[in-house]
């Protein structure tokens, strides 16, 4: 077992681990941040999507030994203290992009880093940007106009 | 991950994971973006592994203008990182290392790493292919001891590459292209996040008159446990004025350059087909930014 502290949407977590988990083991099953899904465990499905230092990665595939003192921000990390949501959570109710919700939260933290580096995306860039995250349910049309929606709230 | 790993380290330098290496011998893996970890893993390579040496913390990040117009990617630099570099987006030449970048999806782009796409020797990643179309070269170090290994040299088998136990890629070098070149890459897949079924990159040099001077035109997906480089397609070019014909022409001796491999993603024939297909449509994009 290792001791290492993680930073995780603000606040510093201190956890024994051993050396082969992963940052979306250590966040589900030692931390309860179960916002964080667990699909195909291997970087195919994007289900897992959390952001390291404001970058969207596969937690699945990184170790959280390599995650310590970079800054992780998960689901829970996104609004504000759980009662105002964030701009995507809002749009992604409004605009029914959620079917089983299975995807949902790695689409938002994927789509958090679009808004956050590019203002008010187009269709094509919105759908590049989340071609790693598969949702099985919606087709994906209403998560696309649920971004475009949040795009525009941002921009004003 | 089920490894069975005793420990996994941070080294702070350069000297610092080499002993590591040393240290652990077969035991150790060197990891950055660490996103090969479970492909190998699956596949039951890394039975031996006790220890994984995490290099990202190291000081090689970045892109910058060498020679007369080469360029040098730090091994750290991520993909997504080569994706914003004018230094390549700007020149023609160093097209086909955008167009290879377009492919993997934002969470591959922003961990995995120039020194790492290399090193995993998988002719099915796509950014080796653009640096073998250019003539790259993979800068290694091992315990301190500096060696330069052509990229054409450098891909031995699946999984397999020219480097030492303990080496380490430092950093991957671009000639500079002569005038009046340009490259592109086109990449066949099913979905995002699969691996290729085929891929093209081509660089294209061509005179004042029209005429292509020189080439390259690597194949890569499944077309074996190496990338090939098409040196008959080459050879049918080469010489020719630079165009739909002498493009046709290269496409048709392409299939005497691989082995198509036959799977769950396309038969060996629809390969051989498509290959002939991509070298055409890469050629003629590579031709179209020469202006």
């Amino acid at each position: 077992m290792k001791t290492i502290q993680l930073l995780i949407n603000g606040a510093t977590h201190e956890v024994s681990i051993e050396a082969d988990e992963t940052l979306l083991q250590v966040l589900r099953n030692r931390l309860d941040l179960i916002g964080t899904k667990k699909g195909c465990d291997s970087g195919g499905c994007g289900c897992c999507s959390i952001q390291v230092d404001g970058k969207v990665v596969y937690s699945c595939m990184m170790y959280a030994v390599g995650a310590a003192g970079k800054a992780i921000t998960t689901i829970e990390g996104l609004g504000n203290g759980g009662t105002n949501l964030d701009p995507l959570q809002q749009a992604f109710i409004e605009a029914g992009a959620v079917q089983c919700g299975y995807c949902t939260c790695g689409i938002i933290m994927n789509a958090s880093e679009l808004l956050a580096t590019t203002k008010n995306p187009d269709e094509d860039q919105i759908r590049h940007a989340i071609a790693g995250n598969l949702c099985r349910c919606t087709g994906y049309t209403k998560i696309v106009d649920a971004i475009k929606l949040a795009a525009t709230r941002i921009a004003g | 991950m089920a490894l069975n790993l005793e420990d996994y380290y941070l080294p702070a330098s350069l000297q610092e994971a080499s002993t590591l290496l040393q240290r652990y011998g077969a035991g150790a893996m060197v990891v950055a973006g660490g996103t090969f970890v479970h492909g190998l893993e699956v596949r039951g390579l890394l039975s031996e592994t006790v220890a994984l040496v995490d290099i990202s913390r190291l000081e090689l990040r970045g892109i910058s203008a060498s020679g007369n117009g080469g360029i040098s990617l730090k091994a750290l630099t991520t993909l997504a990182e080569v994706g914003k570099a004018a230094l390549i987006s700007k020149n023609p030449a160093f097209g086909c290392i955008g167009d290879a970048l377009r492919y993997p999806p934002r969470q591959i782009l922003n961990v995995g790493t120039v020194g790492g796409c290399v090193a995993a020797a998988a002719p099915l990643y796509d950014l080796p292919a653009a640096f073998l179309a250019l003539d790259g070269q993979v800068h290694a170090s091992l315990a301190g001891t500096q060696r330069v290994i052509p990229l054409n040299d450098f891909f031995v088998g699946l999984f397999e590459s020219a480097l030492q136990r303990g080496e380490i890629i430092t950093a991957i070098e671009i000639p500079a292209p002569a005038a009046r070149t340009a490259s592109a890459f086109l990449k066949l897949e099913t979905n995002a996040n699969d691996l290729s079924i085929l891929n093209v990159a081509v660089r294209l040099t061509r005179d004042q008159a029209g005429k292509c001077t020189d080439c390259r035109i690597i194949l890569g997906g499944g077309v074996g446990e190496t990338y090939v480089r098409a040196s008959s397609a080459e050879a049918a070019l080469r010489g020719q004025a630079a165009g739909e014909a002498s493009f046709a022409a290269a496409a048709a001796a392409v299939v005497a350059d691989f082995e198509a491999v036959e799977d769950h993603r396309a038969s060996a024939a629809y390969r051989r087909h498509i290959a002939q297909v991509y070298v055409r449509r890469t050629l003629a994009t590579a031709l179209s930014r020469l202006g």
